[in-house]
């Protein structure tokens, strides 16, 4: 039974559960999202394509007009491609660059078979024709933009040399439209992203970042070097890394959003990893500046900010630690109720990890205020958020005192977490039932096991659980039946008598209030 | 590959559900049926069985919705939708993939043109470019040709074709109305495939008598639809009529008719049904001392004697009713009762029971909203779904009697708001809220029962008032719903003219009501004119609503 497999899988990946000690947090588990989700998302990122304007742009755009615009047939571009006329051949390569980049159906697979793309290359190195490399470049940055086949046709031309040789050309149009098509074939995958650091990509792009440097070219030097950090199997290599991340941190100091967004991306892409590769980047004590951009209210700037955080605390106690210490409980209360749901999903994801620590840091949780808000998200968030959110109830009385679960009692999660039994999620249901057990373990430590059983009662929760006998899966029946036997079995337990535990200290009862909606 | 039924709670929905059960049964299709009293029900059902299910057919349900979004299906399920709220949501006019409308096809749905409310995906580049929602960056990204002049005259125009676009939405979605009943779409799909049965046909029948006792359509749309079944009625029933030997006991016969707008007079007394008729009683304005007088007076005028009028119509003098209806419509021609008779058609069970298609609507109703609680909640719908079939008389009458029931309590209702005063102008429409503790008032609580009487009380209130203004206006009615969760059932039907085309504003602008004001409303039902409202937002929801249609 899949369901079965997924849950031990997932036990196994908690620090207090399970024996393997590399994997003891949850790692962040790639969601399958609905396909029609997917494939909205895709349009979207295909079409998020940007057009930049700079000066040398204009100028060539003014030539352009003065220049009747020639229509040519395939055939024409191929011959005057491989003639020797210069004239043509920048004719040829503008018509083949136009039809690329028109926004309906570019002819890519037809530019392809023409079997242009030498051709195409060869004029990149032409450096006494500026206008003849800026179109050829342009030419191949769309080719390139397509699917793998199509990147791999201008790699195997032999594109790579010519565009970071181009990266220093003398022409700042030139040298931008080098970098976005050197982004192309960088996020195609490790492979090519691996072959262009081997190639030496690095420093000729990071010498392009400097303070004068054009808001538009950046933010293009920005996601090509986000590419080059982007993807596991195998991660990209230790020193690259080590020579891009002072540049990220002083992106992210700028003031236009998508660098900021990108450079954000790309410490998230860092940080996906295991816990050498998180150690890397919380060295370089980005962690506080991550904690800034996460309590901005931009979207772009929020989201992978939200993420890196998100994947700093997957790592070992101590990285977790240097994401609390930066200040991240403070701002988690406000994503916790986040208007977007993915906001509210990634930040519940956070706090569950961070759950998921040791007790002093369980209580720094409590400390910072965070129950009450994760009770909220627990009773009246986004679904996808309200399974996360059971998850860091579950890591808590996993990993918490006694104390600490009998406050997370009395901030009133019962309830929702409860109602959440009747989710249609099995796998929720045996994660609550879980927790569930673990609070009365709790319950018991301290002979309150009874008034528990009450609260759970009163709350309906003994009907949920009852219900949950008759449950398909056998697991759930399992666990439901074991907390019937043990705990609401009936047989009145004669040292329970009422005046057991009212010190006061360990009081469950909830304020009254916190029930009433 | 089994089939998942999701039927609504109205008359109309169960004859449609009738008829494509017996062509299930035809087809040996397998099917499971989920009755649906609102859109909660239908969300907790879909997600219940959509693992197991890729076929849903939804009855009277789901149409004026965006089904995709509201349910969020896997890619390879399909729904097809028979349902007569109109206006179709856009979205399920235009999806061809996984939403399958079953429409009459000379219905008029006044659809807005694809090109003016969809436009391809490659055209929103700009705006999806600008308000970024925090996806990941692409890997990989194309330059396009165009230059900024371009760029700014493009969002121009988009913004044109977007104010342009809200506007005919808005048009389109102001007004709520009923297209052709289900029943009548099911049994036009039965008689294409050559699978029409006289069931059916009746069943047809009853549902669009449904839709005028309801009051859903025109008068001009009933009469239309009744000629398309009166032709349906003659092609099927014709034999019967040559040899009159061959009625059985057990056969059934329908046959067409111009019968009295008597509710239930046949199984009644002719006094009871005079009295508790909606359009008599408004008539007479039997809630006063001289509309009883006038009632005794038009009784004389007619010639029959009390004792006859008053005992069950079945026990009445044969020679008194061989010209009843002549006689009645004589003497309601000089009360002003112009429309008495109407176009209808009867059941003929072997020879001994008779009934008007009216009579099987009031009964089936009053069993779906039987308030007597024996059992789940589903068996209600179960009970009226079997009144249908001709094997159960007995569940027949006990509907009738629940029907009889519930006319009576309509029209107390009624009589006490007029006497009391408790209709009152609010400006832009009337306003009429029953207080807990009113008699009858938990049959009230639902939804088909609570329209009835807001059509009778508005019939009645147009009748007695003198004002001429509030004559045109339309009715808001409240009733409480759920006393422990403070809770109240509203509802807004459109005016009470002779040309009224039934079209209903309520449901928009009770939406932009309930938005403005943050009211904790609840817009559970398939008419979005009827809605659940907590009792302690009333008054400012009132207040905005007012404000709304000033």
């Amino acid at each position: 039974m899949p369901v079965v497999k997924d849950h031990s899988g997932r036990m196994r990946k908690f620090k207090n559960k399970g024996k393997d000690t590399d994997a003891l947090r949850r790692q962040r588990a790639e969601v399958s999202i609905e396909l029609r989700k997917a494939k909205k998302d895709e349009q979207i990122l295909k079409r998020r394509s940007i057009l930049f304007c700079l000066v040398d742009e204009n100028l060539s755009l003014g030539e352009e007009k003065r220049n009747e615009i020639i229509q040519l047939s395939l055939e024409e571009i191929v011959e005057a491609v491989n003639g020797s006329n210069p004239e043509l051949q920048l004719q040829a390569t503008q018509a083949t660059r136009r039809m690329l980049s028109r926004q309906k159906d570019p002819p890519i697979n037809q530019i392809i078979e023409l079997g242009i793309i030498p051709k195409l290359v060869e004029f990149l190195t032409c450096a006494d024709n500026a206008p003849l490399q800026f179109e050829a470049a342009w030419a191949l940055t769309n080719i390139a933009s397509g699917t793998s086949d199509h990147t791999k046709a201008v790699v195997e031309g032999g594109a790579i040399p010519a565009f970071i040789s181009l990266l220093s050309s003398p022409h700042m149009h030139i040298s931008e439209q080098s970098v976005w098509a050197l982004g192309n074939i960088a996020g195609d995958g490790p492979l090519y992203r691996d072959a262009l650091i081997n190639c030496n990509v690095i420093p000729p792009l990071l010498a392009l970042v400097s303070p004068v440097t054009p808001v538009g070219f950046l933010r293009n030097i920005t996601w090509t070097l986000s590419n080059l950090c982007r993807n596991k199997n195998p991660y990209p290599p230790l020193d690259a890394v080590k020579k891009m991340l002072p540049v990220f941190i002083c992106l992210m100091e700028h003031e236009d959003k998508d660098i900021i967004s990108d450079s954000c991306w790309a410490i998230s892409y860092l940080t996906d990893g295991c816990n050498d590769r998180i150690q890397i980047v919380v060295d370089t004590g980005v962690l506080s500046r991550l904690v800034e951009l996460v309590a901005r209210p931009e979207l772009i700037i929020m989201t992978p900010a939200l993420r890196a955080l998100g994947n700093v605390v997957t790592g070992t106690d101590e990285q977790t630690q240097a994401a609390i210490d930066a200040g991240i409980l403070a701002v988690l209360p406000c994503l916790l109720q986040h208007a977007k749901p993915t906001i509210q999903k990634e930040a519940a994801w956070t706090l569950s990890n961070i759950a998921a620590g040791p007790c002093w840091q369980i209580q720094q949780l409590i400390t910072s205020g965070l129950l009450p808000p994760l009770v909220e998200l627990l009773d009246k968030g986004d679904f996808k958020a309200q399974k996360e959110a059971v998850w860091a109830v579950a890591n808590f009385t996993t990993g918490g005192n006694v104390e600490q679960v009998v406050e997370l009692v009395r901030s009133g999660v019962l309830k929702p977490l409860l109602n959440l039994l009747l989710a249609k999620d099995s796998k929720t249901i045996l994660v609550i039932l879980d927790t569930i057990s673990n609070i009365f373990l709790a319950a018991e430590k301290v002979g309150e096991a009874e008034r528990l059983c009450v609260l759970v009662e009163e709350l309906d929760g003994l009907e949920k659980i009852e219900a949950l006998q008759t449950h398909d899966n056998n697991m759930v029946y399992r666990a439901a039946l074991n907390l019937i036997e043990r705990y609401f079995s009936g047989e009145e337990t004669p040292d329970l008598q009422p005046g057991t535990g009212q010190d006061g200290l360990y009081d469950f009862s909830v304020e009254k209030q916190d029930f009433n909606f | 590959q089994r089939v998942l039924l999701l039927v609504a709670s109205d008359v109309d929905a169960l004859c449609a559900c009738k008829i494509l059960q017996a062509l299930f049964q035809c087809d040996h299709v397998q099917y499971t049926l989920v009755p649906v009293s609102g859109w909660q029900e239908l969300e907790t059902a879909f997600l219940e069985h959509k693992d197991q299910f890729k076929y849903f057919v939804l009855i009277n349900c789901g149409a004026n919705v965006d089904l995709l979004e509201i349910l969020q299906p896997e890619e390879d399920t399909l729904f097809f939708v028979c349902d007569s709220h109109r206006p179709i949501n856009v979205v399920n006019v235009y999806n061809d993939t996984q939403i399958k409308l079953l429409v009459k096809q000379d219905d008029d749905l006044d659809v807005p043109a694809y090109d003016d409310i969809f436009r391809d995906e490659e055209d929103e580049e700009e705006d999806s470019e600008n308000e970024s929602d925090g996806s990941e960056p692409s890997e990989k990204r194309r330059r396009f040709e165009e230059d900024v002049i371009e760029r700014t005259m493009k969002r121009r125009q988009r913004r044109e074709w977007e104010a342009r676009r809200r506007e005919i939405l808005f048009d389109y979605e102001q007004y709520e109305y009923h297209g052709t009943s289900s029943a009548m779409v099911m049994f036009d799909l039965a008689w294409i495939m050559s699978k029409d049965l006289n069931d059916m046909l009746w069943w047809a029948i009853v549902g669009l008598t449904d839709q005028w006792v309801q009051d859903k359509i025109t008068q001009m749309k009933y009469v239309t639809d009744i000629g398309i079944l009166q032709r349906h009625v003659s092609r099927h029933n014709h034999r019967n009529e040559d040899e009159e030997n061959s009625l059985s006991i057990d056969c059934m016969r329908i046959a067409f008719e111009y019968d009295l707008r008597l509710a239930l007079y046949q199984h009644w007394s002719l006094y009871e049904s005079l009295c508790n008729t909606s359009y008599t009683s408004a008539s007479f304005k039997l809630w006063s001392v001289q509309g009883q007088k006038r009632l005794q007076e038009f009784l004389a005028d007619m010639g029959l004697p009390l004792k006859q009028v008053k005992q069950k119509f079945n026990s009445m003098d044969m020679s008194l009713k061989e010209n009843l209806r002549e006689m009645i419509e004589e003497s309601a021609n000089k009360f002003g009762m112009k429309d008495l008779r109407v176009q209808t058609f009867s059941i003929h069970f072997g020879f001994k029971n008779k009934f008007s298609a009216s009579d099987i609507v009031y009964a089936t109703a009053s069993l779906m909203e039987n308030i007597e609680k024996e059992g789940p909640e589903t068996t209600n719908f179960i009970k009226a779904l079997d009144s249908l079939s001709r094997g159960n008389l007995d569940k027949l009458h006990l509907g009738l009697d629940l029907a009889k029931k519930q006319l009576r309590a309509i029209q107390q209702t009624v009589a006490s708001c007029i006497c009391t005063n408790l209709v009152i102008s609010q400006g832009p429409f009337l306003y009429c809220s029953l207080m807990e503790g009113t008699p009858d008032v938990k049959l009230f609580s639902k939804p088909v029962s609570l329209c009835l009487l807001s059509k009778y009380l508005l019939k009645s209130f147009v009748c007695s008032t003198k004002n001429k203004r509030c004559k045109l206006l339309p009715l808001v009615m409240a009733a409480p719903m759920d006393v422990e969760q403070g809770t109240v059932i509203m509802v807004g039907i459109p005016p009470e003219t002779e040309s009224s085309d039934k079209k209903n504003f309520f449901g928009r602008a009770f939406e932009k009501a309930a938005d403005s004001t943050n009211s904790r409303t609840l817009h559970n039902h398939f008419d979005m004119s009827i809605i659940e409202l907590k009792t302690e937002d009333r008054s400012k929801f009132l207040d905005a609503l007012i404000s709304l249609l000033s």
